[in-house]
């Protein structure tokens, strides 16, 4: 096993984790550590082993591989009761037979060191359900509430036994954008006041955006990256995140760097903002983010093309542009903007919008774009 | 965060009620008709029988093969159910038998529940051949079992027993299949929660499991007490002492070779079927789906 050691202020530890059925490995190896109060969300699309993660911390699948530390202590060959974690499910897993207020109370009546009073079990279920509004419910059943609050007793239930570390398995993945919206304000305002490790699994990029201390990206079974909603945007560290991080999606294409270390990209050259230049002659690829480019009638503009398609999304308007030659980009217009298609429009590109990747997909620099003189 | 719950709890409700109105769909009068018609000949068939037992054992033997048949008796004959207690150990019959279809059945439900949460949740090499094992036992017919199971008995030394009544039945793999479909269906993540909330294996079972299967149960149970309280064959050959009779083989020795006293026997089995129809409405409650709506996201 690995000599690595977790630190004391780090809540969940995973180091060089990996999870495999038979031949079939669905998580390589990977480390990663949650701080004490941190939320860190995994993100990725379905089948990319966040669950399986989620499941390991909590003693429900088994590690294949590495080791797991919750609050210190390493959990490889510890019961799930016995880990100090609370898991919120994607269903909600609520005990359907119970009340609210036994469906909160249940981890505390299974709680055998020390049993706990009923007077006790009692006042922290109150407190619990006092958190997260459930009070007036108490005494309903699971299938007299609505979504929203069925999905608030999982997270007091979860709240009631004082773990050290919450997981969260996209808790609010079916319930409609408006309470959602609502849930996610809720559950920050829980970490607020609880200051717990919460690990939450989500597929929506804007969830993990707004909650995240920091983003785990996975995909295919690997972590992509690891950092700061604003790092994972700003400087994604391959093709994936670049694309999977930030709507709509920024489209790549694939350039050869120019003797002078430049790349032509329709009647624009893009200038790496690396210290050392791009390698002539090397195959790149090349995205840009489509909130980064900017319909103008400036005279800086890098881009010109044709308008060929326009999305209203309320607050503004997205331009597909045509720039000649098979290239094209999307771009970021005011929502009142009277472009329409077949329009010809300049595209002026905000520092972050270009971003240059080897030809393996990874990050190699962001860069700069100036129009070619004719 | 409540005012936005209670907007959409009365969105619930709405459209609850929706669903109700479009299940009514309009039925022509013609159709409504046929149906109470085929209705009344179902139930006709279904008591012409039972009505024929009662009148039967009403009657003296000597006006039961009037013809055309007397339908109501006249007089009324009480005959036959005063020599049922008065010339036979029939109450004794009926304790024993309900002593014996109680104990199977509470201790069936016990096993099978078990087994089938063993089948149906938990990790084990060789559960799938447990499994298709108990199902090709299902299939081996009882006559075939009868003479094996009465060497088993006899070598056991539980003959003319309760026990000989009571164990054999409990090997039924039949139950153990139906508790383990009850208990298929309720989702993993149900007991992933409890475990996580630090409830043992036994606990999951009991406190999350059996309340949730408890209307199959209970149609497990009835299953289980109908076919004990009017099993036959296995109780006639394991049992000959008549301190232990139970009802089925005590009514079939009310006829002899040369007697068949039918309003005797009527009368025996209009009283046996007292307990069990009592049983059943006691527990017809139960019977109802098994709800588990509010467990997870709909």
């Amino acid at each position: 096993m690995s000599a690595v050691s977790p630190r004391a202020d780090v809540a969940v530890s995973l180091i060089q984790v990996a999870k495999s059925y038979g031949d079939v490995e669905v998580l390589q190896p990977f480390d990663l550590q949650v701080g004490e109060g941190e939320f860190v969300v995994l993100l990725g699309p379905s089948g990319c082993g966040k669950s399986t993660i989620m499941k390991m911390i909590a003693g429900l699948e088994e590690v294949s591989h590495g080791e797991i530390h919750v609050a210190g202590e390493l959990v490889n060959y510890v019961r799930p009761r016995d880990r100090d974690v609370s898991m919120v499910f994607q269903n909600y897993a609520l005990y359907p037979h119970m009340t609210v207020r036994d469906n909160i109370a249940f981890p505390l009546t299974m709680s055998r060191r020390p049993r706990l009073k009923r007077d006790v079990i009692g006042a922290r279920t109150l407190e619990a359900a006092d958190i997260v509004d459930l009070a007036p419910y108490l005494d309903r059943k699971p299938a007299q509430l609505s979504g929203g609050q069925r999905q608030r007793v999982a997270l007091a239930r979860a709240i009631v036994r004082q773990p050290a570390v919450f997981l969260m398995d996209e808790p609010l993945s079916n319930l409609d954008a408006l309470l959602r919206a609502d849930m996610r304000t809720s559950l920050l305002e829980v970490h607020a006041r609880i200051k717990k490790a919460t690990l939450y699994v989500t597929h929506d990029q804007i969830e993990a955006m707004t909650m995240a201390d920091r983003v785990v990206v996975l995909n295919a079974g690997r972590i992509q990256q690891i950092g700061r909603p604003r790092d994972l945007y700003t400087a994604p560290a391959n093709t994936f995140v670049a694309q999977f991080i930030g709507s709509p999606r920024m489209p790549l294409h694939d350039l050869e760097v120019r003797d002078d270390g430049t790349l032509s990209f329709a009647d624009a050259t893009l200038t790496g903002d690396a210290d050392v230049p791009l390698a002539p002659g090397a195959s790149v690829t090349v995205g840009l983010r489509p909130s980064a480019l900017r319909a103008t009638s400036s005279a800086s503009a890098c881009f010109a093309g044709k308008v060929t398609r326009r999305d209203y999304l309320g607050s503004d308007s997205y331009l597909d542009v045509d720039l000649g030659a098979g290239l094209s980009v999307m771009v970021r217009a005011e929502a009142d903007s009277a472009v329409r298609p077949g329009d010809t429009v300049r595209v002026a590109a905000d520092p972050g919008a270009i971003h240059v990747f080897d030809d393996v997909g990874a990050r190699v620099c962001g860069a700069s774009a100036r129009r070619q003189k004719r | 965060m409540t005012a936005m719950s209670t907007t959409e709890h009365k969105t619930r409700g709405a459209d609850a009620s929706k669903g109700r109105a479009r299940s009514g769909l309009p039925r022509s009068r013609p159709a409504i008709s046929l149906s109470y018609v085929i209705l009344f000949i179902g139930v006709a068939i279904a008591l012409v029988p039972f009505l024929y037992v009662v009148s039967t054992s009403l009657k003296e033997s000597t006006s039961l093969f009037s013809y055309p048949p007397d339908w109501i008796p006249s007089p009324i004959f009480w005959g036959n159910f005063e020599s049922l207690f008065a010339d036979h150990p029939f109450v004794l019959w009926t304790i024993n038998t309900l002593f014996v279809a109680g104990a199977v059945t509470a201790l069936k439900l016990w096993f099978d529940s078990m087994a089938g949460y063993a089948l149906a949740k938990m990790e084990f090499a060789g559960r799938r051949g447990v499994a298709l094992l108990l199902l090709l036992s299902v299939a081996i017919p009882i006559s075939a079992l009868i003479i094996p199971m009465f060497f088993v008995v006899r070598y056991l030394g539980l003959l003319n027993t309760y026990w000989a009544l009571i164990l054999p039945p409990l090997a039924n793999p039949l139950g153990i299949f139906m508790a383990r479909s009850f208990i298929v269906g309720i989702p993993d993540d149900l007991e992933a929660s409890a475990r996580l909330d630090g409830a043992s294996e036994f606990t999951i079972y009991r406190k999350i499991v059996l309340p949730l299967i408890r209307p199959g149960l209970v149609v497990l149970g009835m299953f289980t007490f109908m076919l004990q309280y009017t099993s036959f064959i296995w109780p006639l050959i394991a049992v000959s002492d008549s301190d232990r009779q139970v009802l089925a083989v005590g009514i079939s020795g009310l006829q002899s070779a040369f007697l068949q006293d039918w309003g005797l026997l009527s009368a025996g089995m209009l009283v046996a079927a007292v307990p069990i129809t009592v049983v059943f409405l006691l527990v017809q409650k139960a019977f109802v789906f098994n709800d588990l709506s509010g467990a997870l996201k709909e």
